[in-house]
């Protein structure tokens, strides 16, 4: 008896072993990631594929009540008044959450299968992609949720986890360490995967970070942490010493010509040399921009015709954006962000929303040159930048008149020239990036005030320390994170 | 309740039932009192044998006991006795049947003795599949049917038979359309987002489903559900019976696939004796649907509703610039001047109203227009012959259905070859061929997808001739007064619903091929080896053929003017060109759609076996086994543009459409493949002590590839321990007469199923990003889900109870089932942090609860020689609660007609948004909105919604059952079949919107409506039909649309229907003889006659069936006209 136990064990275990082989076979045709090709076509999804743009813009001073009828979305209001965002749709804050980590989750997956490749030597530009991404992701989500990282502080304050592998339970436990930790891993991560990025290894360049996206992220990163020696140094990479202006969007050029749709369809395509990365987001954005709270007929008079520092009492200095502005009643807009709507069948009414986002551009590498400059205290230089910006946005741009100079620096801001250079980048970069939520950032830096009013309330809304800092999931308790301190 | 309690319930019950039933018997048997004088004088015995069935029997030995006279029966079961003892006793013996010891009385020399067959004695007998086992040892709970008991002549789909048959079997018919599946639930739900239909087994094997229809799927109308019915393809009459096993001990060797239960299909075998052939012919028609069963304004009435809405500046000019009108949409446009400057009608008060007149008047009936009484034949012819060595059984059949509405037409053709052969005493092997194909023709039709912002389903193209006849007002008309037909505009092109459904199909072909083999060898008289092997192919084609004609073609070529043209969604921008007018990329033909998909499974089981009795008193069976399943599925679609259907089947295809297609990002063709593997291990012991005791152990060991490749997570080991106790065989219950037999069950096991996850490893897959220039393009490699190394199968704890008791001679039978389950390990789909990448993650992350109990009732009221009445009850309860559950459900999860799952709340409960009441100043509705504030906007696609929505009840029925009475006197049967439903609740349609169009039909609900007269309102209600500023005023608030949501709009689910009648005439044998048959019989039957009882509310809207549009179609009123021969 024990004999024929010992038979059937052993029978039952060869029998197993070669049933594990017949169920080794995937259920379906999924993709495995076992060539450079596969981990690069992986790495075209470590972007967020989410939009960071509705909420950023709705918390700063360029958007308004425009009071009209429209029931306004949960998306843009509640950051408007400085609350919680209830929604956890498509450009609310949690959504952006899930995108950040969705695309860490891609990088880790693609460092996990290089790191098991027999041929690792292959795939050092996939590795490059991969640490770059993973720490432009990290890198957004330390500033949207944690807070701002400051140089002057040792930045103890929680920051947001920061994953390096990919996860394979169903709740997984993280800490959120402090931010400064946060701000190291990405320095290191960035620094380790710059040097490997080659822009031949990408089939649309556009999409992924080129080494000149890689550089434009470097000197946006080491600007946040006021190392302005390495700003310059990156975007060195970035921005031509000669003809920059060619680089840059031919806005009373070629665009003053186009119809609405036409700047539509050029803004956010690769084929703009402006754009240095693309990133394609769910988002309905594209809409929330003729919603309530948005760019105000006043804000417009206020900063859309004008330039400033160039308008005198004697010099007409107007945005050539003023003249690529639509809108009606209170409501104004710039043709920049399109919807892209795919619909989920060919008959179906119904379908998802896309805007393809530029995340750098060669106008935001430009002001922050600028800005490096003016701190290392070559404003000569800051203000030829500067000048080459002009060129391109004044209307009927005449040298002799709209030449930025020192001298109308300091008589537009009194005080150092330092401080009105800075001040003049931040106005240029305000109406540069007008619906794309990067004033946000300037916001955080300079501590710039923000007060709403809503229409039918008595009491304005304002930005206090604590709001600025967006509150995380709910959700994220699972995985013992404690949430921000913001109350509502 | 408390189980004591319950206990104490369930006995008063049934002893109430039985002194009732006992008092009747009495009475019965009362008038049956005869008297028999004895007399012993010889006579000349002649008489004739035939089977229960009325067949004569030839062949059959007759011999006299004790002596050694004897006759065979010749051809007519005829046989002749001469000079034998009046008195007596014969004894009857026919291979395959039951011997029979008959009694002459004195002075009857003409005799009529039927012998009945062995093969009822499965009657005691459970079939699992993998065992045939005698029920006095069976531990688990089971119901036998036999299928010429539940057969409703006329109804081709076998899974609807069984509605109401056995208890704890809900069948719901969500559509009845050829080859769609019923809901059919063995004890309920058992999953919350897995599938909960029962595995069917045919002979043996596992049939698996060529495409997995998931729960809400089977109610959507989607084309796929035509494929849904496992067992469309079978033949109803090949079937010899079902065995429905519901415990975890009755189902214990399917192991971790049977968690929804069993159902074991054997077909007819083969018999040993005189070649057998029947035929059996059904003929049938469904009944055309008429308006007063519906609830829909005729059209004067919905002229006047119109007359409103024009009032209110609904039905303007501005008609013209929208993709679909009708009746004033038609009228602005004849009033608009043609290329020559003319005008159709004048634009005068007269003309108009001369116009709209004509449309008032008209009240078409699209019932009489798109539907007739179809003709329904079915064929089946079978041949059984065999001798002791070998049997072999053949059958055909033919079943063609001309079509109920003008769209759709059906016709099977099945083939059945089984062969036994007995090589040696030690040897026998078996084979088995099945074959079927099907030719469909439908309406086109597309899939729907459903709209969380409006919380609606959109399904274009729409053309279901029963939706159609519902939505379409009386006032739109198929004929203009020449007798042309007339079109109004759909999708900015011409549209008459008779020419589409000529132009727009749906041709379906399903091929289904089976071959089976079977060996048995007996090492010694105990010791036996059973190997059973099949190989099955399915393929089916849909082809949606869209020809130039069709409206779905045309509004491709619609760009009448600029307006329209920028309004067309089905013109092509250049994104390259962003100012152009939107261009023709349809110039020619229509379209030629073809989806196919394939199946190929292979199952293999060998199993050892060993039975031995010892002392006589202790049997003990014990078998082991392996088995080794596999299939590959495949399903491959493409779009065909620009097929000239008229110009010799040529395709013209603009570069332009693949251009569109491809930018648009949709596939323009796709193919997937998905393989099942399947392995797995058993083992059983079963001991039986003194016939009284019987003890049963099942363990099975399982391995799936289905949640991916890891190796863990594939391996799940489950097993039932059950007992049964034979009270009726113990010595102290032998002297009990009203006791036939008496048995206590209680079963207690781990069953589990695959759940929907398939990510035990990560899953990747390319896609082509949503980015806008083709050339911008590039394949990417997405992260679908990220491995869960934590997942498991979906399981469940049942614990079964069972009595079954019967008396007065087994006229009388009861079984009563407790049943308790425990899911747990469900895969729900809930919201995780996120930091690992992905925010909704398939885990196993619910629980749920179930119990029920399951009651039968059968008895032979009445049992005389000329008349009987035989009566049976089946009731079955469930209910579900889901006790762990981490999802996040939208509103409109939970508010869709399909239900949704919460927390603490059963398995598909129905939600409504409280509805307050209506605005006294304009009569548009106000609810309770996701802020607990009264607001005509809710919010659907909010989350938290278990705060400020109501639950109505639970969309599954917590009651299901069948009450049906047979009766019988000489050679006339009645039969009458009830079924019955409660405890659930139904959305009705939505048809309430924000604005109305000028072809929708309104229900008779817009009669009781909020309503002007002069300034002041007229109290209903029904919400007001809003003008245009309020319109305006209430758009974003989808404040109507929200009223259908409401609970304002919901009914109860119960139901009682007169399932089906029949009358049936079987001619007495001699003179069946006499023209040449063995037997003769006639059955006719009206299916679905009478829908008893239903909830008022719903105003003719079937219970069962749920309006989806696109290919479902409600059960039907049939009548069935059957013949049934033997020669």
């Amino acid at each position: 008896m024990k004999n024929t136990i010992l038979y059937l064990s052993l029978l039952l275990l060869t029998a197993m072993a070669g049933c594990n082989k017949f169920l080794d076979k995937e259920p379906d045709n999924r993709a495995k990631l076992n060539s450079p090709e596969k981990v690069s076509q992986l790495l075209a999804t470590a972007y967020p594929g989410a939009n960071y743009m509705a909420f950023a813009e709705s918390s700063t001073d360029n958007v308004a009540d425009r009071a009209n009828s429209n029931t306004p979305p949960n998306e843009t209001r509640d950051p408007y008044m400085f609350k919680n965002v209830r929604s956890t749709f498509e450009d609310s804050p949690e959504f952006y959450w899930h995108g950040c980590y969705k695309a860490i989750a891609a990088s880790n997956l693609a460092l996990q299968a290089i790191e098991a490749a027999p041929d690792k030597q292959n795939y050092a530009s996939q590795k490059g992609e991969a640490l770059v991404t993973r720490a432009y992701a990290h890198f957004m989500l330390v500033n949207f949720f944690s807070k701002f990282y400051d140089p002057s502080t040792d930045n103890s304050s929680p920051g947001i986890p920061y994953v390096t592998e990919p996860e394979n339970v169903v709740i997984k436990q993280y800490e959120r360490k402090t931010v400064k930790y946060v701000y190291d891993m990405i320095e290191k991560d960035l620094l380790e995967g710059l040097p490997l990025i080659k822009d031949e290894a990408y089939v649309v360049p556009a999409y992924h970070f080129t080494r000149i996206a890689t550089n434009a992220f470097a000197a946006r990163f080491y600007l946040f942490k006021k190392d302005y020696a390495k700003v310059l140094s990156y975007t060195s990479q970035v921005v031509p010493t000669t003809a920059v202006a060619s680089k840059l969007r031919p806005w009373n050029t070629s665009y003053a010509a186009m119809t609405r749709l036409e700047l539509f369809n050029i803004y956010t395509r690769a084929i703009e040399p402006a754009n240095l990365l693309l990133c394609e987001t769910t988002s309905v954005y594209g809409r929330f921009i003729y919603d309530r709270f948005g760019y105000h007929v006043n804000t417009f008079r206020a900063i859309g015709i004008e330039v400033p520092v160039i308008t005198t009492n004697t010099v007409t200095a107007q945005w050539q954006f003023a003249y690529q502005s639509y809108g009606g009643d209170n409501l104004v807009y710039i043709p920049k962000l399109n919807e892209y709507f795919v619909r989920v069948s060919v008959n179906a009414e119904i379908g998802n929303a896309y805007i393809m986002a530029p995340l750098f551009t060669m106008e935001e590498a430009l002001f922050n040159r600028a800005e490096a400059l003016t701190y290392t205290g070559n404003a000569t230089e800051a203000i030829s930048l500067l000048n080459n910006y002009l060129s391109t946005r004044v209307y009927f741009y005449t040298s002799s008149l709209h030449t930025l100079t020192a001298a109308k620096i300091t008589a537009a801001y009194p005080g150092t020239l330092q401080n009105g250079l800075i001040n003049t980048i931040l106005a240029y970069k305000r109406m540069e990036f007008i619906h794309e939520g990067m004033r946000w950032f300037d916001i955080l830096r300079y501590n710039i005030p923000v007060t709403h009013f809503v229409a039918g309330d008595t009491s304005p809304y304002s930005l206090t320390e604590e709001k600025k800092v967006f509150q995380l999931p709910q959700t994220a308790v699972l995985s013992g994170l404690q949430l921000n301190p913001r109350k509502d | 309740m408390t189980k004591e309690k319950f206990n104490n319930f369930v006995g008063s019950v049934s002893t109430k039932l039985l002194k009732t039933v006992a008092f009747l018997l009495l009475a019965a048997g009362s008038l049956a009192l005869n008297s028999a004088n004895a007399q012993t004088a010889e006579a000349d015995i002649t008489g004739t044998v035939q089977s229960d069935k009325n067949i004569a029997l030839a062949g059959v030995s007759v011999t006299v006991k004790g002596t050694n006279k004897g006759a065979v029966t010749n051809a007519k079961g005829e046989f002749e006795l001469k000079r034998i003892s009046g008195t007596a006793t014969l004894v009857i013996t026919l291979v395959g049947y039951n011997t029979l010891e008959y009694k002459l009385t004195a002075g009857k020399t003409n005799v009529s003795i039927r012998l009945s067959e062995l093969v009822s004695t499965l009657d005691d007998v459970v079939v699992t599949g993998f065992q045939t086992i005698n029920k006095k040892k069976f531990t688990g709970a089971s119901v036998k049917l036999k299928a010429d008991d539940i057969k409703i002549d006329g109804v081709a789909d076998v899974s609807r038979m069984l509605e109401g048959r056995a208890a704890g079997v809900s069948v719901q018919n969500v559509s009845s359309t050829f080859g769609s599946a019923p809901k059919l639930r063995i004890r309920g739900a058992t999953s919350i987002s897995g599938d909960n239909k029962p595995l069917w087994v045919v002979d043996g094997v596992v049939l698996e489903d060529l495409i997995n229809i998931s729960n809400d799927q089977l109610s959507s109308g989607d084309p796929a559900t035509l494929l849904g019915s496992a067992v469309a393809g079978l033949n109803v009459n090949d079937i010899e019976t079902f065995d429905i096993l519901k415990d975890a001990a009755a189902t214990a060797l399917y192991g971790a696939r049977a968690m929804n239960g069993v159902v074991v299909i054997t077909t007819k075998k083969g018999k040993a004796g005189k070649t057998q052939v029947s035929y059996t012919g059904n003929f049938s028609t469904q009944l055309k649907p008429t308006y007063n069963e519906y609830n829909i304004l005729n059209s004067a009435q919905q002229m006047s509703v119109w007359g409103e809405l024009e009032r209110k500046g609904n039905l303007g000019p501005s008609l013209l610039s929208q993709s679909n009108f009708g009746v004033y949409g038609k009228m602005y446009d004849l009033m608009s001047a043609d290329a020559n400057g003319n005008f159709a009608l004048e634009n005068t008060v007269e003309a108009r109203k001369a116009f709209l007149l004509r449309y008032a008047k008209e009240n078409t009936d699209w019932f009489d227009i798109l539907f007739r009484n179809s003709f329904v034949q079915e064929h089946s012819i079978s041949i059984s012959t065999g001798t002791d060595k070998s049997q072999s059984f053949f059958s055909a059949s033919y079943y063609n259905d001309n079509g109920w509405t003008v769209a759709d037409n059906v016709k099977r053709y099945t083939l059945n070859f089984r062969n036994n052969y007995t090589l040696s005493n030690k040897l026998n092997v078996g084979f088995l061929t099945t074959a079927s194909y099907r030719d469909q023709l439908a309406p086109g039709t597309l899939s729907r997808t459903s709209n969380p912002v409006s919380g609606s389903f959109d399904r274009d193209f729409d053309l279901n001739p029963f939706s159609f006849s519902l939505n379409t007002s009386r006032a739109i008309t198929a004929y203009d007064e020449n007798g042309n037909r007339e079109f109004f505009r759909r999708n900015f092109a011409p549209f008459n619903v008779l020419t589409e459904l000529e132009n727009n199909r749906l041709r379906i072909n399903v091929i289904d091929l089976k071959l089976q083999g079977e060996l048995g060898y007996k090492f010694t008289k105990n010791f036996k080896y059973d190997f059973i092997g099949s190989v099955r192919y399915v393929r089916s084609t849909r082809q949606h053929e869209i020809s130039e004609q069709a409206n779905m073609a045309n509004a491709y070529r619609a760009n009448g003017n600029s307006t329209i043209a920028e309004n067309n969604k089905f013109l092509y921008r250049d994104p390259d060109k962003p100012e152009s007018i939107p261009e023709v990329v349809l110039p020619y033909g229509g379209f030629l759609n073809r989806t196919e998909n394939q199946l190929l499974s292979f199952d293999i089981r060998n199993t050892v076996s060993y039975t031995q009795t010892f002392n006589s008193k202790h049997v003990v069976t014990a078998l082991a086994g392996q088995q080794v399943r596999l299939a590959d599925r495949q399903n491959f679609s493409n779009t065909g543009y620009g097929y000239q259907y008229d110009n010799g089947g040529v395709p013209f295809t603009d570069p332009r459409i693949l251009k569109q297609t491809i930018e648009s990002n949709f596939p323009y063709y796709e193919f997937t493949k998905t393989a099942d593997r399947f392995v797995g291990f058993y083992g059983n012991v079963d001991y039986l002590y003194d016939r009284r005791y019987s003890i049963s152990v099942v363990g099975r060991y399982d391995g799936s590839n289905q949640l991916g490749s890891s190796k863990t997570a594939r391996w799940l080991p489950t097993g039932t321990v059950s007992a049964a106790w034979n009270i009726d065989e113990e010595n102290f219950m032998q002297h009990i007469d009203a006791v036939d037999y008496l048995k206590l069950r209680v079963s207690y096991g781990l069953t589990a199923s695959l759940g929907p996850a398939r990510n035990s490893n990560i899953v990747l897959r390319n896609k082509t990003p949503n980015r806008p220039y083709s050339t911008e393009r590039e394949s990417v490699i997405d992260l679908v889900n990220l491995e869960n190394s934590e997942i498991t199968w979906e399981k469940n704890y049942q614990l079964n109870f069972g009595i079954d008791y019967s008396m007065f001679k087994n006229r009388l039978s009861v079984t009563v089932e407790p049943w308790f389950r425990k899911s747990f390990d469900l895969i729900g789909s809930f919201k995780t942090s996120g930091i690992g990448g992905e925010a909704y993650k398939l885990a196993n992350y619910a629980d749920m609860k179930a119990n029920g109990i399951d009651l039968l009732v059968s008895g032979q009221i009445i049992k005389k020689k000329d008349w009987g009445w035989k009566s049976t009850v089946t009731f079955g309860y469930s209910t579900t609660k889901i006790t762990r559950i981490k999802n996040e459900p939208l509103v409109f999860d939970l508010v869709k007609p399909e239900g949704g799952n919460m927390e603490g709340y059963p398995v598909n409960g129905l939600f409504s948004i409280d509805y307050l009441r209506l605005i006294s100043t304009n009569g548009t509705p106000i609810f309770v909105n996701e802020n607990d504030q009264p607001n005509q906007a809710v919010y659907l696609q909010a989350t938290g919604s278990d705060t400020f929505l109501i639950y109505q009840g639970q969309v599954d029925p917590k009651f299901t059952g069948g009450f049906n009475n047979s009766f019988t006197y000489k050679n006339f049967t009645l039969n009458a079949f009830l079924t019955y439903q409660a405890g659930n609740m139904i959305r009705l349609n939505p048809s309430f919107k924000n604005g109305y169009t000028d072809y929708d039909a309104m229900p008779k609900e817009f009669y009781d409506r909020f309503s002007v007269l002069g300034e002041s309102f007229v109290n209903g209600v029904q919400p007001a039909i809003v003008d245009r500023v309020t319109a305006a005023q209430l758009s974003g608030t989808y404040a109507y649309n929200n009223y259908n949501y409401s609970t304002a709009r919901v009914a109860k689910g119960d139901f009682i229907r007169l399932k089906s009648v029949s009358l049936s005439y079987s001619l007495p044998i001699v003179k069946a003889n006499k023209i040449g048959f063995n037997a003769l019989s006639f059955t006719v039957t009206a299916i679905n006659p009478w829908l008893i009882y239903a909830d008022k509310k719903l105003e003719g809207q079937d219970p069962e069936f749920f309006n989806a549009g696109g290919v479902a179609q409600p059960i039907q009123k049939q009548i069935n006209f059957s013949i049934k021969a033997g020669l």
